[in-house]
């Protein structure tokens, strides 16, 4: 008996940011036709061709090379698709995004690999690997989704598993406890429960769309002197060969801000050089504002010429700073004080001695703005973590809907019952609790059920 | 004394209740020389328990025993008094059928269906022990000393092992009120290689119906039409049909009840097993939800020829003085005359996770558990258990491969999945909520879903297995026939299309695409001009009309069924050291070991198992060279 892959997987397969390529991996029996609606056309296989991909209305999201690998001649043993485009996460977040609503599923991390494991494209030395990916990357995808649903919005997520859970609860009793007066589908509390699930969880992706850290990327605010070396720390944080301007549209760019990439983490650098008492009332609005941007800034650099330390000026300024971001000290100019690039733990915390003009140390202050906010540019990306969560929440507004149209429509217990199920399911995917739940239990600590 | 009995049987059947009598009845319809050992011929199908048969989950149950050739269903036909679909407002795949029973009728049905069973003999004397060679039962031993040799012996023992009544503060040992418990067996079953703990169960005081004054109380009667329980059963087989009445406690009822719970032995700790969430005691009503100011009782007659009634609501084992005091406080039972007090009973199980889907016992060879032993309460999930480890215990002798349905086959697969892979705390009855795919396990289709299956297995005959034939074709027939009938807009009349389909038919549509649109229904559709007549059988204009209102759910939840059923085909050797798995975390481990599943599917359905500890275990299992289907 031929087995057939039940479903069409797809991941970003590149590390994110890294180069100037990224490539979308598609595997499973959807792919030509996925391709074919992608590009217009099923790729000749394992040859590449330039195409153009477009997006459900024909306009254009992308454009780059297309390589199809009919099974069993690919990395999986199943039918592969190749999309290469450019490397920006968000670029690619959009592709993988078009991929899915043409019939794919966004991979669980080492999926990939699991399959060509299974379909014997791997031999057994590298079998070991793949059980470390799989340990690795569940673990990954765990800290993803802690990255990629932020303190308020993973509370406000097991809030609506929780209001779900309630609902099945009063659903579940009344279908299989007929006989026990409580009989709530013929009231209307389960409607407007239902309604108030069905606001939260809009809401909830509406911000995760939109609202999103990661998405929008992290706020670093660069403050010091005017000869601490600022601007040519900014500058040699841009022009990193492995640096990428994004390009998020909608983003106004005000001059106090650098917008960079490190590793695919989308960096916004605050530049507070007006940072000064003022009498210009148009200077002082901007001044405000930058004040603003620090409050809501992940972290504070504080840049200090190596040979004189931390002056007066800056004290002011971390003084400032005391119940705001957490911040580091970056120790500039150590190519004059013939100092070695490190990072030591000092009276403010963390100090990064570099030095801006030689480029010394800039990959550790890279690596150590990432580490502060938990990203981790290898494994999985958080955007695919993310674009995972997306299709959850969006498959539970699709039941909840459907079951709201079964109760009013047809007062249909069961089939709200299974629409509610199925909300809960794709939830549980995000939480990654897979549901034993003792919805049973549940019941029967509320209700007095039984003859 | 010790002798051989002359004869010896290929299976062995311990216990004449619910699961014994399908136990026994299946083996010998696959034609395997079969004994029945009951301690007394006399209770063999007796309800220990409340007089009815079937309810939410539990009537989905009956079917399914039913279309697999059991005997449950046919009885109740003959010795049910009230027959009521309930949910009958609520969609089909939760609509259930509930029948109030005559005791000595039901009992007499089972009795004459096991009499007549070509190879199944009865024998009456309690079991002792087990005879057990080299991990493999061979044999059993009966209290007299006779040992009866067997290829497989399936054990269904009740509530009798180690049993214990309590009333108030005073118990004795008992399997039954009534009846001696198995305590020698207990003790043999005690000293094997399986997971053993206690729990309760109890009932209500009986009461003498002539002493109720019935005007006092609401009167519940049954539907009319009767509905039937088997798919080859009919009304007319019913006997005389009653009205069941409904009263309820009030607050002096539970101040009663409040006062004598200092006698309560299980508020004063004497008795330790865990009881059923879903069917307390009226203690346990009372004071785990104290804000309540009335519990209903259903008064349901024991049968058309004697007055005693089973007032079901108020089981209790507070003492006599209380239970007499309780009972006369409820409305209509001023005057109450109680027949036999109630009592609860605690007994030892053994943890199901020790079975294998086909109820054998993983670590005894050819001995198979099936009823209250495994954890379970109920007739119906008794009687399931009972045809499946029969039916096996046949297979095995025969030298075939075990059988038992899938989760998405059979409410029957539910119920051993949940049993062998999560265990149970509690006496496990069945709920639709326990059935993932409760759409598809429905009453209506029970016999679409089993049939086939039953008459490849063997336990179907023909005369059943014909009138499936017929229905099955006539259902598809007419399905058929509404693909191929296509209505035209400009044929339609107007009014005929708004009465029917809410609205103007837009374009050419065939019946089918008709049916499956929201709020149209078969009947209404088969009085359009154009539709036709329709099928003649109303089982199967019925079935039309579900299957397409639930055709697209089904669809959506056929992939993730594929998925199981692939999992599911794939076995985990039992050799399997879970600690050798690189990657599980010791939690995994642990819980997997507890289990011991023997299959993929079943490990992913362990508690707490994660979709990643899958895939590294199927890593793991393709390392050691297991053969695995791709891309599972």
């Amino acid at each position: 008996m031929t087995q057939h892959p039940l479903d069409t997987i797809v991941a970003v397969a590149t590390p994110p940011g890294r180069g100037g390529i990224g490539i979308v991996r598609v595997s499973g029996p959807r792919a030509a036709a996925i391709a074919a609606a992608l590009t217009g056309h099923i790729p000749a296989p394992r040859r590449a061709q330039l195409a153009v991909f477009r997006a459900a209305d024909g306009s254009a999201l992308d454009q780059g090379l297309v390589l199809m690998f009919p099974a069993p001649h690919s990395f999986t043993g199943e039918d592969v698709l190749e999309l290469h485009g450019h490397g920006g996460p968000v670029v690619l977040d959009v592709l993988t995004k078009r991929v899915v609503a043409l019939g794919a599923r966004v991979a669980r991390p080492g999926e990939f690999s699991e399959r060509a494991f299974l379909n014997d494209k791997l031999d057994l030395t590298q079998a070991e690997a793949i059980a470390d990916l799989i340990d690795a990357s569940s673990g990954q995808a765990a800290r993803s989704a802690v990255r990629s649903l932020q303190g308020e919005f993973s509370q406000t997520i097991h809030a609506l598993v929780e209001q779900l859970v309630q609902l099945r609860i009063y659903v579940e009793a009344a279908i299989d406890f007929p006989e026990d007066e409580i009989d709530f589908l013929s009231d209307g509390r389960i409607a407007t429960a239902l309604d108030a699930v069905a606001a939260r969880l809009q809401t909830l992706t509406a911000t995760a769309q939109q609202g999103c850290l990661l998405q929008e990327g992290i706020n670093v605010v660069i403050a010091g002197q005017p000869n601490a070396g600022k601007s040519s720390l900014l500058n040699r944080l841009a022009r990193r060969d492995a640096a990428i301007v994004t390009d998020i549209p909608g983003t106004t760019r005000d001059v106090l801000r650098e917008r960079i990439a490190i590793d695919g983490l989308p960096v916004h650098i605050i530049d507070t050089a007006g940072l000064r008492d003022s009498a210009d009332p148009i200077e002082r609005i901007g001044i405000q504002r930058a004040w603003d941007e620090i409050a809501r800034a992940d972290r504070v650099l504080v840049i200090v010429d190596d040979r004189g330390g931390v002056a007066r000026e800056d004290r002011a300024i971390i003084d400032k700073l005391r119940h705001g971001p957490a911040l580091t000290i970056v120790r500039n100019k150590i190519d004059l004080t013939g100092r070695q690039p490190e990072i030591v733990t000092g009276e403010f915390g963390t100090e990064v001695a570099l030095s801006a003009r030689s480029g010394a140390g800039i990959d550790q202050l890279c690596r150590h703005l990432a580490d502060c906010v938990g990203y981790q540019p290898d494994g999985e990306g958080v955007f695919i973590a993310r674009r995972r969560h997306l299709d959850a929440l969006r498959r539970a507004q699709a039941s909840l809907a459907n079951g709201r149209m079964q109760l009013t429509g047809q007062r249909a217990g069961e089939l709200l019952a299974e629409d509610l199920r199925q909300a809960q399911h794709a939830l549980g995917e995000i939480t990654g609790e897979v549901t034993s739940d003792d919805l049973l239990g549940r019941i029967f600590a509320s209700f007095c059920i039984g003859k | 004394m010790n002798m051989n009995f002359q004869d010896g049987f290929d299976v062995i059947v311990i216990g004449g209740g619910h699961a014994g009598t399908e136990a026994a009845l299946a083996a010998a319809r696959l034609g395997v020389r079969t004994l029945l050992l009951t301690q007394s011929i006399e209770t063999i199908g007796q309800m220990s328990c409340n007089p009815a048969i079937g309810g939410i989950g539990k009537g989905h149950l009956v079917k399914e025993i039913d279309a697999l050739g059991g005997v449950m269903a046919r009885a109740t036909d003959r010795a049910g008094i009230q027959f009521r679909i309930l949910n009958a407002s609520k969609g089909p795949a939760v609509r259930a059928t509930r029948a109030q029973a005559d005791r000595v009728l039901y009992r007499q049905a089972i009795r004459a269906a096991v009499e007549g069973q070509p190879n199944l003999f009865i024998f009456q004397q309690a079991v002792d022990d087990l005879i057990v060679e080299n991990g493999r039962v061979t044999g059993v031993v009966t209290q007299m000393g006779l040992r009866f040799a067997a290829r497989a012996v399936v054990l269904t023992v009740g509530t009798f092992l180690g049993g214990r009544i309590h009333v108030g503060l005073s118990n004795y040992q008992g399997g039954r009120a009534g009846d001696p418990p198995a305590n020698a067996l207990a003790s043999r079953l005690r000293e094997l290689p399986l997971r053993v703990a206690r729990l309760k169960t109890g009932t209500p005081p009986r009461i003498d119906g002539r002493t109720i004054d019935y005007r006092q109380l609401a009167a519940q009667p049954g539907d009319t039409p009767a509905p039937v329980f088997s798919y080859i059963g009919s009304a007319a087989e019913h006997p005389a049909q009653i009205v069941c009445h409904i009263t309820a406690t009030n607050e002096q009822t539970h101040e009663i009840v409040r006062s004598g719970l200092d006698r309560s032995p299980m508020y004063t700790g004497v008795i330790e097993g865990v009881g059923p969430r879903y069917c307390p005691s009226i203690e346990d009503k009372i004071v785990r939800f104290s804000e309540r100011d009335s519990h209903q009782i259903f008064v349901e007659p024991e049968g058309l020829n004697t007055h005693e009634v089973y007032p079901n609501g108020i089981s209790t084992s507070l003492p006599f003085d209380v239970q007499y005091a309780l009972v006369r406080s409820i409305r209509g039972f001023e005057n109450a005359h109680i027949t036999r007090p109630g009592y609860a009973i605690e007994y030892d199980y053994f943890d199901p996770r020790d079975l294998k889907a086909s109820l054998e016992t993983k670590h005894i060879d050819g001995l198979f558990f099936a009823g209250q032993i495994n954890g379970t309460t109920g007739y119906e999930e008794a009687a399931a258990q009972g045809l499946i480890a029969g039916l096996n215990a046949a297979r095995r002798v025969n030298g075939l491969e075990a059988w038992c349905p899938r989760r998405d086959e059979a409410y029957i697969g539910v119920l051993i999945d949940d049993l062998i892979t999560r265990g149970t705390l509690e006496p496990y009855r069945m709920f639709t909520s326990r059935a993932e795919y409760r759409l598809l396990l429905r009453e209506d289709n029970a016999d679409l879903r089993l049939t086939s299956r039953g008459r490849e297995l063997g336990m179907v005959d023909d005369e059943r297995w014909r009138l499936f034939e017929q229905k099955r074709e006539a259902l598809e027939r007419e399905q058929q026939r509404l693909r191929n009938t296509c209505l035209h807009p400009g044929r339609l009349p107007v009014a005929d299309a708004e009465r029917v389909l809410g609205a103007p038919l837009s374009r050419n549509q065939n019946l089918m695409e008709l049916l499956r649109r929201p709020g149209v229904h078969y009947e209404s559709l088969m009085t359009l001009p154009g539709a036709g007549d329709g099928a003649a059988d109303p089982a199967v204009r019925q079935q039309v009309d579900i299957q397409a209102k639930y055709a697209g759910y089904i669809d959506r939840q056929e992939d993730e069924i594929v998925r199981q059923r692939r999992n599911d085909e794939l076995r985990i050797p039992a050799d399997v050291d879970y600690n050798d798995v690189r990657g599980l975390s010791s939690e995994v481990r642990q819980k997997l070991s507890a289990v011991a599943p023997q299959t993929l599917g079943q490990a992913s359905r362990v508690p707490g198992v994660t979709p990643a500890a899958i895939s590294l275990l199927l890593v793991h299992l393709k390392k050691r060279g297991h053969r695995l289907p791709k891309s599972a």
